[in-house]
């Protein structure tokens, strides 16, 4: 019961009482009453009554405007409640907007990264740490020192401006020496056109564009020691069909056989410019076919018309995979003190590379072959010996993940991390290589005035290896290596073979 | 090998992959973006659909116009910051004036470019009320009683609150002993009496007819009518208060970005196709004032006439926003949040 009802019972209940007393003293006077006094009696009850009316009047009326009022304020509060609803959701909008115009920060296997809300600007920090073990096991002459060395130490700046600008600077600090191993400006106009321009890797050998993170080996095969590494030029490049079909042209200084451009203080080579140009195939890329979804192949050309000279010879000297020297062409001969007998390069050189990968499953296959024609000249005290020459290689790399992880081309992602404490070793991969270089028996030839020592450089060597790769997680792995390589010739005699080289080679890689 | 006729296949092949990508690199494919301020949804979802048919008949090339919206001035500033806006349509001259002066994205006469000061249509600012008009309310100052809860966005980020304030000082100016100070204090007592700020005229209207909260919304007339046909018109009606401001929302190309995509004649196209007659009658459709007679004495009824004070009685925009809107500006004095 209300207030207002409660009030209104009681002034009932007075009604009640006051017309009860009253008929009772009416009744008393009836028996010996004056009128007059009956007379007044009914006076004053009719003014009661006529209270009691404005009473109840007045309590309705008090009702009625206590109903009104509280409806009002009422209805008030529902305004402030939805007001301060509309608030919180109006601050709510404004705190996402705020956070949509944010830049992001992320970190992660794949470095560190920040970039603008609308992923239109982004730049990463990324780096590479290999420290190697190298252990020789054959007793060659002179003996090959067991070392421990950092093979690379490279932090990456890369990022994207405005979308489409995409840049890189890598600087490689390994070796006690500093060079600036990538640095580039590349413009996307479309997928299918891309122009880079800067020092980058030429992109012709296949093994040699697996990135330094993803290599399957220690140290790259013998078709990588005849192709160019890293070069200043321009290329134009990008992806047709999907990326079915990849393809880039350019024009670079030019380097020698296996070399970057800071071998030769990053400026041109000899006197012309070097021409490079890929096109690689990846046919049912986009297909539904799960077998051959990862195959691809293509072919790679560099060429030029140079001329070098005996102070700029333009030749390079080869390393078997364990980084051992095994063959140079003539330099210069001290004991004609007028004359410099180095060998050169003196008219033109192609570069031509078939190549091809294959992965399905846990299993990967990679096989490359390299043939090297060029023209050689070497000025000698019997007169100017000039020719053409060729070196080849090729190389068949397999490689399967005893844990089931699907390889690829590009890195992949471990089933399980190495940890502490918890459940998983990471992922285990086991891989094993035959790889082949082959000289013309042309370098040899002509005695004094050969372009090469015949007696103690070999005309083939033939290695293989085999190693285990332990990826603790995406970005940290350990591996380890076995190198056998066996000469043809080059025992300081005719006839005789060098030793074969013997090596484990170890690393602990950190990339992201 | 012959080295000559190595490098020939080289040649050849980089030329045939060119010959083979050039049909790629020729493909027409525009697209336009289109800035604008909050209201203009439903006409630019209209209106695009007219244009990419006429520039289709016209070109043959295919048109794809996107749309982003918000409140005026944030949209503004969107494009100030970098937003690739081909087309800016916004709620007033001042905002695309500041895409001049703090951007540098086109050139200081752009408003003479088009015709009608580069406006093809026209608004007004009118009061939506709840149905029945519980509140009595009538004209600007009823706005300022006691116990009324009045809906308008915010005027530092939204155009039409700019409209709405300029109409209700206007208003205030002109009562019997108006002054500067009088128009203030109205101006003051009104925002005293708006309990939440939304930042384009959208939210504002989304607050009063969605959320249910206050007793009029200043709405331009466009939004109004389409709150009406939405809601019906058993729930809200308009009161057309005794003198209210032509709100002029202005069209221009934003050259540099224009320029720089490629896009300035379709984006030029695309503005002055809204002054022929079948773009007229959709912004009319839409419950804009179209600025064509034909089609204005068409739909002549829809609008009915009004006191109308224009931004020119102010000054202009720059000396407007500089004197109320600015930072440290009149409503800065006299707007205090709640």
């Amino acid at each position: 019961m209300s207030s207002v009802e409660r009030q209104q019972a009681r002034a009932g209940a007075g009604s009640k009482i006051l017309a009860a007393s009253v008929v009772a003293l009416l009744g008393l006077t009836a028996t010996g009453a004056h009128a007059d006094e009956l007379s007044d009696l009914r006076q004053r009850l009719d003014a009661q009554e006529r209270q009691i009316q404005e009473l109840q009047q007045r309590l309705g009326q008090r009702e009625a405007a206590g109903s009104t009022a509280s409806s009002a304020q009422l209805e008030s509060q529902q305004q402030q409640i939805k007001v301060l609803e509309r608030k919180l959701e109006l601050n709510d909008e404004a705190a996402k907007a705020a956070a949509a115009s944010n830049p992001v920060v992320k970190a992660g296997p794949k470095g560190f990264s920040l970039q603008s809300p609308d992923g239109a600007n982004v730049v990463k920090l990324r780096g590479t740490l290999h420290y190697d073990g190298r252990y020789f096991l054959d007793d060659n002459a002179p003996d090959s020192a067991d070392t421990w060395l950092l093979r690379r130490v490279r932090p990456t700046l890369e990022g994207t401006l405005n979308d489409i600008f995409d840049f890189r600077f890598t600087p490689d600090f390994a070796g006690g020496k500093t060079i600036i191993l990538d640095a580039y400006g590349a413009i996307r106009f479309r997928p299918w056109a891309q122009l880079t321009a800067g020092k980058f890797k030429v992109p012709v050998g296949l093994e040699r564009l697996v990135s330094g993170n993803d290599m399957k080996f220690i140290e790259r095969g013998l078709p990588t020691v005849l192709l160019p590494n890293r070069d200043l030029g321009v290329a134009l490049g990008g992806d047709i069909a999907g990326g079915a079909v990849n393809y880039s042209v350019g024009v670079y200084n030019g380097v020698s056989d296996g070399s970057s451009s800071d071998s030769q203080g990053d400026v041109e080579l000899d006197s012309d410019r070097d021409w490079a140009a890929r096109v690689f195939f990846q046919p049912f890329l986009n297909s539904d076919n799960f077998a051959l979804r990862g195959l691809g192949f293509g072919v790679a050309a560099t060429y030029v018309n140079g001329t070098g000279s005996v102070q700029r010879p333009g030749l390079p000297s080869y390393r078997t995979p364990d980084q051992q020297s095994f063959f140079r062409f003539r330099g210069d001969n001290a004991a004609t003190a007028d004359l410099n007998e180095a060998t050169y390069l003196d008219g033109e050189r192609l570069r031509v590379t078939p190549q091809a990968y294959y992965y399905v499953g846990s299993f990967g296959a990679l096989a490359e072959y390299a043939r090297v024609s060029q023209d050689l000249s070497r000025q000698t005290a019997s007169g100017l010996h000039h020719g053409n020459v060729d070196v080849s290689a090729w190389q068949l790399a397999l490689s399967y993940f005893l844990t089931g992880e699907d390889a690829s081309f590009k890195g992949f992602k471990p089933n399980s991390t190495f940890s502490i404490g918890r459940p998983g070793w990471g992922a285990f991969e086991i891989v094993a290589r035959y790889n082949q270089l082959k000289l013309d028996d042309s370098l040899f030839e002509g005695g004094s005035l050969s372009f090469v020592d015949p007696l103690t450089q070999p005309r083939k060597v033939t290695e293989y290896a085999v190693g285990l790769n332990w990826y603790f997680n995406e970005s940290f792995k350990w591996q380890i290596n076995y190198e056998n390589a066996k000469f043809d010739g080059g025992g300081s005699a005719l006839g005789r073979d060098r030793g074969d080289g013997e090596a484990i080679l170890t690393r602990l890689a950190v990339g992201f | 090998m012959n080295h000559k006729r190595f490098a020939g296949r080289i040649a050849a092949f980089a030329l045939g992959l060119g010959v083979a990508l050039t049909p790629i690199a020729h493909a027409a494919s525009v697209t336009l973006l289109n800035v604008s301020y909050d209201p203009t949804r439903e006409l630019y979802e209209d209106y695009n659909k007219e244009f990419a048919k006429f520039w289709k008949a016209k070109t043959g090339d295919t048109v794809q116009i996107r749309q982003s919206h918000g409140g005026s001035g944030k949209q503004a500033r969107t494009v100030i910051d970098g937003l690739p806006a081909d087309v800016v349509t916004l709620a007033l001259a001042g905002d695309i004036d500041a895409l001049v002066t703090n951007g540098k994205l086109l050139p200081v006469n752009w408003q003479s470019r088009l015709p009608h000061n580069s406006s093809p249509y026209t608004s007004t600012i009118v009061f939506l009320v709840r149905k029945g008009n519980p509140k009595g309310i009538k004209d600007w100052g009823d706005l300022i009683k006691p116990g009324v809860s009045v809906i308008t966005p915010n005027p530092k980020t939204s155009g039409g609150a700019r409209w709405n304030y300029l109409a209700g000082w206007a208003w205030a100016l002109k009562q019997p002993g108006g002054s500067e100070a009088s128009a203030k204090e109205y101006t003051r007592k009104l925002f005293k009496n708006v309990p939440v700020l939304d930042t384009g005229a959208r939210g504002a209207t989304t607050t009063f007819v969605q959320r249910g909260i206050g007793d009029v919304l200043l709405a331009w007339e466009n939004e109004a009518f389409l709150s009406i046909k939405e809601l019906g018109p058993d729930k809200v009606e308009i009161v057309m208060p005794s003198l209210s401001i032509l709100a002029e929302p202005p069209v221009a190309v934003v050259d540099k970005v224009a320029l720089r995509r490629g896009t300035r004649e379709v984006a030029t196209e695309y503005l002055k196709h809204l002054y022929s007659p079948e773009a007229q009658e959709i912004i009319a459709r839409n419950y804009y004032r179209p600025i064509d007679a034909q089609v204005a004495a068409k739909y002549a009824s829809q609008f009915p006439k009004l006191d109308l004070v224009t931004i020119e009685d102010f000054g202009g925009w720059a000396k407007t926003q500089k004197e109320h809107f600015a930072d440290g500006g009149v409503f800065d004095q006299i707007y205090a949040p709640q």
